[in-house]
């Protein structure tokens, strides 16, 4: 741009010829105040109460009543399909087009394993425990577009997704989180500042172990050997050649997968980090140790 | 008679003298008022201090004069090169009026409390009879309606008046004040708050001589301030020193005049443009943040 802006423009140079702005000076912007004095305070006469009753007398009923007959709500019967909707495990979906507007602009690193902690960090996506949230899970669209050789680790992905990573090269792996680990991996600083130590991470549900069990998944219980043929059945599926990982330059860095039971990479459960002295306590009782290493 | 002493010119033309009744505001744009003018782009005197960070392209930054406060003289030692984002931000007066009434009112605890009829003392018992009795019905002699009865809507408790504002709010708030006194003339830049005396008078003469106003704000970083400054403001009540972390919007506007060294600039300019490239918080930015 060849012409220089600036960035005050022409008020900037208005203002020069004013006079000193100083604490008489200041008003609102007009139009930002709402205040009235006097009996039109509060609208004047019935202040849009409107006349006698539970109206103006503010004793109207609960919401939803209507009147004695059989209100909306209780009418329409429950169904089956509907059960325990709100306990239901939601997970943020991550499109594989934002996963790559984020390692293009250099939020994420793609030479270390990328992690909810790290997604979080580089603000790409916000997770709510509190709400039911279990995690991320990792949607196709932008599957053509993507093109970036990462170690992945999300809650949930779609086939294309997997398809996608792993046609660039990539790894991608899917592992369960309970919602006091999942809180603990969002936020690591407040939790290391609580002083207790790393928990262990606890085995999904019943539910949802043959998710996590099952090599076409990529879960994180599921045998290695079962997870590499099921890469090749993919590639075959999906119509690309799979690449050789075992050769590649990162090799060690794609294939580090966390423990069952570990919640962060380089620190195992039982762990104390004390932030302020930069110091990390491991326990040496047998019993402690034992119950952390099961 | 004029209010202040200082003359000052009215603005309609045609006409020559001003009208004898005619009430000026005390802060009229005085046209005799000694303003500096910008430097030109071919000065010989170096540039002391550039902008820290790269600026963009369609940004250029604002030059002003340095100054010293060792010699009374008019001279400037140099110029300075301040960050357009942080010195010449559009003047959005609207946001210095939120964050002035902001700094005024969220320390405010107000303590008025008036007593309700439950708790003025007394007024448990029936005065008199429902009927038969002649005067009005009445069922306790501490109602609001009764001289001595309690207050029916009257201030009640402490009530606290905080709030806060978002934090870019606050951030620009000060980069708007510091943009308006520079464009107003009134900001000042020196190398550093080196004086020969600690005679409070040298400071008012110094003052006088550069015609920096009626009261002065200085500012600079760091835990120490030379000791020569620290006695010769104490005295004054119009000349006042603070450290950087100390700039509020209110000051600002208080004083006349703001004088800053070039490390304050250093600091402001860091500290205010952080704001404008960081990320959201997750936690609060008091806690340890690795990248950030």
């Amino acid at each position: 741009m060849s012409v220089t802006k600036k960035t005050g423009g022409k008020a900037f140079e208005i203002l020069q010829n004013l006079p000193r702005i100083t604490l008489a000076n200041l008003r609102p912007e007009p139009g930002s105040k709402q205040l009235r004095r006097g009996r039109g305070q509060h609208g004047g006469n019935r202040s849009g109460r409107g006349h006698k009753g539970e109206r103006q007398r503010g004793n109207r009923p609960r919401l939803g009543f209507v009147g004695g007959s059989t209100p909306f709500y209780l009418a329409i019967p429950k169904y089956t399909y509907n059960e325990g909707h709100s306990r239901r495990p939601q997970y943020q979906p991550l499109t594989l087009k934002r996963l790559q507007y984020l390692i293009d602009l250099g939020r994420l690193d793609t030479t270390q394993p990328i992690d909810l902690t790290q997604l979080v960090n580089a603000r790409g996506v916000t997770v709510q425990p509190l709400k039911r949230d279990y995690g991320v899970q990792l949607v196709d669209e932008g599957s053509d577009i993507f093109a970036a050789k990462i170690n992945i680790e999300v809650q949930r992905a779609s086939e294309g997704a997997i398809a996608a990573i792993e046609r660039n090269g990539g790894v991608i792996t899917t592992s369960y989180y309970d919602p006091i680990s999942l809180g603990i991996l969002i936020k690591p600083v407040p939790f290391f500042l609580r002083g207790q130590p790393i928990p262990r991470r606890m085995l999904p549900g019943e539910d949802m172990v043959p998710y996590y069990s099952d090599a076409e998944n990529r879960g994180y219980l599921a045998d290695l050997d079962k997870i590499q043929q099921a890469r090749i059945a993919l590639a075959l599926k999906y119509g690309y050649a799979l690449p050789n990982i075992s050769k590649d330059e990162l090799y060690h860095m794609l294939s580090m997968r966390k423990d069952v039971r570990q919640i962060f990479f380089g620190l195992a459960p039982g762990w104390l980090v004390n932030m302020h002295e930069k110091k990390i306590l491991k326990p040496t009782d047998e019993k402690l140790l034992k119950y952390y290493n099961s | 008679v004029f209010r202040n002493k200082i003359r000052c010119v009215s603005s309609f033309a045609g006409e020559s003298a001003v009208p004898p009744n005619l009430l000026l505001p005390t802060n009229l744009v005085d046209p005799s008022r000694h303003r500096r003018p910008a430097p030109p782009p071919d000065t010989a005197l170096p540039i002391l201090r550039s902008c820290d960070t790269s600026l963009p392209a369609h940004l250029s930054p604002v030059r002003t004069w340095v100054q010293t406060l060792m010699n009374p003289s008019d001279e400037p030692l140099g110029l300075t090169e301040l960050h357009p984002d942080v010195f010449a931000v559009p003047p959005r007066l609207d946001i210095l009026h939120q964050v002035e009434i902001w700094q005024k009112n969220f320390k405010r605890i107000s303590h008025a409390k008036t007593k309700v009829r439950s708790e003025v003392r007394g007024g448990g018992r029936k005065p008199w009879r429902q009927k038969g009795s002649g005067r009005a019905r009445h069922g306790s002699i501490r109602s609001p309606l009764w001289r001595g009865g309690g207050v029916s809507h009257g201030p009640r408790g402490p009530t606290s008046y905080y709030y806060m504002l978002p934090m870019k709010v606050r951030v620009m708030g000060l980069k708007v004040a510091l943009s308006s006194k520079l464009a107003q003339d009134y900001l000042h830049i020196v190398d550093s708050l080196d004086i020969p005396t600690p005679d409070p008078q040298y400071l008012t003469e110094l003052i006088k001589q550069k015609h920096w106003g009626q009261s002065v704000l200085i500012v600079d970083v760091g835990e120490e301030f030379p000791e020569n400054i620290l006695k010769a403001t104490e005295e004054l009540k119009t000349v006042n020193i603070i450290p950087a972390m100390g700039l509020n919007v209110h000051s600002m506007l208080k004083h006349e005049s703001l004088i800053l060294t070039l490390e304050t600039v250093r600091f402001l300019e860091e500290k205010l443009l952080w704001h404008d490239i960081r990320f959201s918080p997750l936690y609060p930015f008091k806690l340890p943040y690795s990248d950030i």
